[in-house]
């Protein structure tokens, strides 16, 4: 399956929209090159399936990159960037959506100061009604399941009404658009 | 006055001397109307809500079925659920959770059903700390309030507010800067999520078809709180339960934008079982709460507001909300669809004062992504406490002795005329009310009844020779006794188009103020007699000068007469042909001779009537009048907010809060210049002219007909 360029081109718009960064990276070297210009400090990496894809642990390290894997509970509240992949995404509102089971995914995805995504950019659906079979397949095939939907960064506007980034999530959210990256939806 | 309602008055006093608060909630309200419609734009917001409303109908109407299989499928997630059926069962089952677990600190999630249940206090007095990390919910956690807002708890605090609560807790003094207060709160909390032992939440879907679970936020804390914490309860109403997962989609599609004006939140969560923790043991224990849900259900009155999505824009857009605020307009939930919750959740005593205090605008309804008739449903609250409470003593005679009866009222309505000079001397208004009555004419003047009615003004009128059509006008009692010049510019512009207009005898009082003070049987007595004239007439149609009128002849005469075998027809049937006068005259303006004038008469601008806007869907028409009139339209700002009137409501309801709304609307209406302001309706126009007289101001006040008609004496 293809994703039309509009649909690339609507999705980084609503997720710019929305606050969110979007990088088209034309190679995994290019993706790695971004996220340690980037990280700005320790970065916790998840087994997910894109950083075994693309070993981004010995990569990040091979280049300087201080990466930490496993049981993230400890490093994830102090690190500065955590990396993830990206199930698909939704160009409507420019939204990720991230299988999020696995406890280290989440903690990787939640407490860091900037979260990375790496994203398939052919997994890009028109809009939420779209995901609502996979989000149907994802609920079926296990139990406990938790799905993640990410539009942009964390954000309140509950002083004053002024939005406010990051206030318990990662202030920053950047989505890296990689073709080589797995083409499948369910991944896990 | 009740104690009660003495004391609600004060509570409205206070409230309404807070300026730097009303102003906020001012300027809330225009950014968020303005940020509502840019997030809707493109989509079809009519058939959006009228699915919803469809969806949360079919599950309320078998609700036990849904909340059986959707139980099931949660168990089978591995999830634990427990059905509470009212506040105390549910605060029991998660205090002995919590104790279960020897809980000691619970991070929560901001969930109204929380605040519903007085959850806090039932944990803290078991010894477990509870800490709130929604930020707004922080603050007013901290300041030891409860939230004014369903979606912004803090929305009555300002900067300096937080910075010195923050202050207080970490024990320096902390900047005003919103940016760093922001971080405090993140460094504060984070702290707290990785100590939590429980983490507490609500949630904005259960979903039946997976025992799935959508939590929707904006600051990430829900993710946490599920997440980290080895123990997850979510606290969810009945009410929740959607059939499906395109169904949730739905609802995701219009709760953001009508709560905050976003196309999608930057989280929502959809959890299914417990998701593991560090040691693959986490718990999820899903409680819903009944809690009188069950009870609007099955109320024949209430129930549409099973479909409440807990956005909070009727709030956002309410002027009673923007001059009090929510902790005055709001028990736990607040705003229109607060009186209604409170009412079925915590009583009808409770909701008491709230329920008197909405003006029936009907801004609510226009925005609610449910289709919720609010205002139907208070007034049929206001019923249920008039049979309990009365309608008041003053108010009671009127209704049952005078009101029922017409040649009674309008023989006391023409003694009125003559005898009240001493207070108007000659003019058409009063200015002054001696004695204790003094305040109400403070701010603006009272209307003074006038010298003849419009039937008799109208019986020396001429007719239409050979008209091309025979419409039957209804008066109502303010163009009938105050202001029968708008009547008689009709009669002349009819007369122009040859139409003919007959003034049925035995017609009366609308009703409306019986039935909004919660007078069912007066209303009913009204409809009757006035369905009874009009019907003799045999108009080709019925038209009125007053949109409340109007909608008292299209919705409430037919609800009202419904039981009544000889004339629920006859009252549908009136109903099918009523019309406002200015729907009536834009169909004229093309087919007859034109109107319109050579010169430019002036600059005018225009007030939408509540009833008239939101209760007929008419605002093109009055326009179009105004055009053909030869008159130049400035628009106001907001030109279809309530003037404040509100009928009662700003002489003996709340006329503190009245003159709060109306003041904003002559604000708006000085901003335009106009040197004219032109409402279709004639309550509108009587608060708008006491408004203009009181101050002086040398602004005309007209109903769009008399503009129209003046223009024919130009030609």
């Amino acid at each position: 399956m293809k994703t039309p360029a509009t649909l690339v081109e609507q999705f980084c718009q609503a997720a710019t929209r929305a606050g969110a960064l979007t990088v088209r990276c034309v190679s995994a070297e290019a993706a790695i090159a971004y996220i340690l210009r980037h990280a700005g400090g320790s970065i916790v990496l998840p087994d997910c399936p894109a950083a075994l894809q693309l070993n981004l642990a010995e990569r990040l390290r091979a280049q300087g990159g201080k990466v930490i894997c496993g049981d993230l509970f400890q490093a994830a509240p102090t690190a500065a960037a955590g990396i993830t992949g990206a199930n698909f995404a939704l160009a409507d509102t420019g939204t990720v959506v991230l299988e999020s089971t696995a406890q280290a995914v989440r903690l990787a995805s939640t407490l860091p100061e900037r979260h990375f995504v790496l994203l398939n950019p052919h997994k890009i659906l028109p809009d939420h009604m779209a995901a609502v079979p996979l989000l149907r397949r994802l609920h079926s095939r296990q139990s406990p399941d938790f799905i993640a939907f990410i539009t942009g960064p964390s954000r309140t506007a509950d002083i004053e009404r002024v939005l406010t980034i990051g206030v318990h999530g990662p202030r920053e959210l950047h989505i890296l658009l990689l073709d080589e990256l797995s083409d499948d939806f369910l991944e896990n | 006055m009740s104690r009660r309602a003495r004391r609600y008055r004060h509570l409205i006093d206070q409230a309404l001397s807070d300026v730097r608060r009303q102003e906020a909630l001012h300027r809330f309200g225009d950014a968020y109307l303005a940020a509502r419609a840019e997030a809707f734009a493109g989509l079809d917001f009519a058939g959006l809500r009228h699915d919803i409303a469809d969806m949360k109908d079919t599950v309320r109407n078998d609700w036990p079925a849904y909340l059986h299989k959707f139980m099931q499928q949660a168990e089978t997630s591995g999830a634990k659920v427990f059905l509470a059926r009212d506040a105390q069962a549910a605060n029991a089952y998660i205090a002995e959770l919590a104790q279960c677990h020897g809980a000691r600190l619970a991070v929560k999630s901001k969930s109204m059903a929380s605040e519903e249940i007085a959850l806090n206090h039932g944990l803290e007095a078991i010894g477990v700390r509870v800490v709130e990390t929604d930020l707004g919910e922080w603050i007013v956690q901290l300041a030891g309030q409860r939230p004014s807002h369903m979606v912004m708890p803090a929305i009555h605090m300002f900067r300096d507010q937080v910075a010195e609560l923050f202050g207080n807790l970490t024990g320096q003094q902390e900047s005003e800067d919103i940016a760093h207060l922001v971080e405090v709160a993140r460094r504060t909390l984070r702290q707290e999520f990785l100590n939590a032992d429980l983490g507490i939440s609500g949630a904005n879907l259960a979903v039946v078809e997976d025992g799935s679970l959508a939590l929707v936020t904006n600051e990430g804390n829900a993710r946490l709180v599920a997440t980290i914490p080895p123990v997850h309860v979510v606290l969810v109403g009945i009410d929740k339960l959607v059939p499906s997962l395109e169904d949730a989609v739905r609802v995701l599609q219009v709760l953001p934008r009508s709560a905050t004006a976003q196309a999608a939140t930057s989280y929502v969560t959809w959890l299914r079982g417990p998701a593991p923790g560090r040691e693959q043991q986490r718990e999820l224990h899903i409680v819903l709460l009944d809690n009188g849900r069950s009870k609007l259900a099955s109320s024949e009155e209430g129930r549409d507001a099973w479909r409440c999505l807990r956005c909070g824009a009727c709030a956002n857009v309410c002027p009673v909300y923007q001059a009090i605020g929510g902790h005055v307009f709001g028990h736990v939930y607040v705003g229109s669809i607060g009186i209604v919750l409170t009412a079925f959740l915590h009583g009808l005593e409770a909701a008491a004062e709230l329920i008197q205090a909405c003006i029936g605008c009907r801004s609510c309804v226009e925005v609610c992504p449910a289709h919720i008739d609010l205002e139907h449903i208070i007034l049929g609250l206001r019923r249920r406490l008039a049979a309990d409470e009365g309608v008041g003593t003053i108010k009671d005679l009127v209704f049952k002795r005078v009101l029922r009866n017409r040649r009674l009222f309008h023989g006391l309505l023409r003694t009125a005329a003559r005898m009240q000079k001493p207070l108007t001397g000659n003019a058409t208004s009063i200015r002054h009310l001696p004695l204790f009555f003094s305040s109400l004419t403070e701010w603006r003047t009272l209307p003074a009844i006038a010298p003849r009615p419009l039937r008799d003004l109208l019986a020396e009128q001429p007719t239409a020779t050979a008209p091309r059509l025979r419409v039957a006008l209804f008066g109502g009692c303010a163009a009938e006794f105050v202001l029968p010049d708008i009547g008689l510019a009709l009669a002349r512009l009819l007369r122009h188009f040859n139409i003919e207009l007959v003034y049925p005898e035995g017609q009366s009082c609308c009703g409306i103020p019986a039935l909004y003070a919660g007078d069912a049987a007066t209303a009913t007595e009204l409809a009757r007699q006035n369905v009874l004239a009009l019907a003799q007439t045999q108009a080709d149609a019925v038209i009125t000068v007053c949109p409340t009128c109007t909608s008292a002849l299209t919705r409430h005469f037919p609800d009202l007469l419904a039981g009544d075998p000889t004339l629920a027809d006859c009252a549908t049937g009136l109903a099918a042909i009523t019309r406002d006068a200015a729907v009536l005259l834009s169909e004229q303006l093309g087919n007859a001779s034109p109107v319109a004038p050579t010169t430019i008469a002036g600059r005018v601008t225009y007030h939408d009537s509540c009833h008239l806007r939101r209760g007929s869907e008419v605002y093109l028409q009055p326009r179009q009048v105004l055009a053909a009139a030869g008159w130049h339209l400035t628009e106001m700002a907001h030109p279809d907010r309530c003037c404040g009137f509100g009928g009662s409501y700003s002489v003996l309801g709340q006329p503190a809060i009245a003159r709060a709304i109306a003041q904003d609307k002559l604000d708006d209406i000085i901003a335009t210049g106009a040197e004219v302001v032109a409402a279709d309706c004639p309550g509108c126009l009587m608060m708008l002219h006491g408004l203009v007289e009181k101050r002086g101001l040398p602004i005309r006040v007209a109903h769009s007909v008399e503009l129209l008609a003046s223009s024919l004496d130009d030609q």
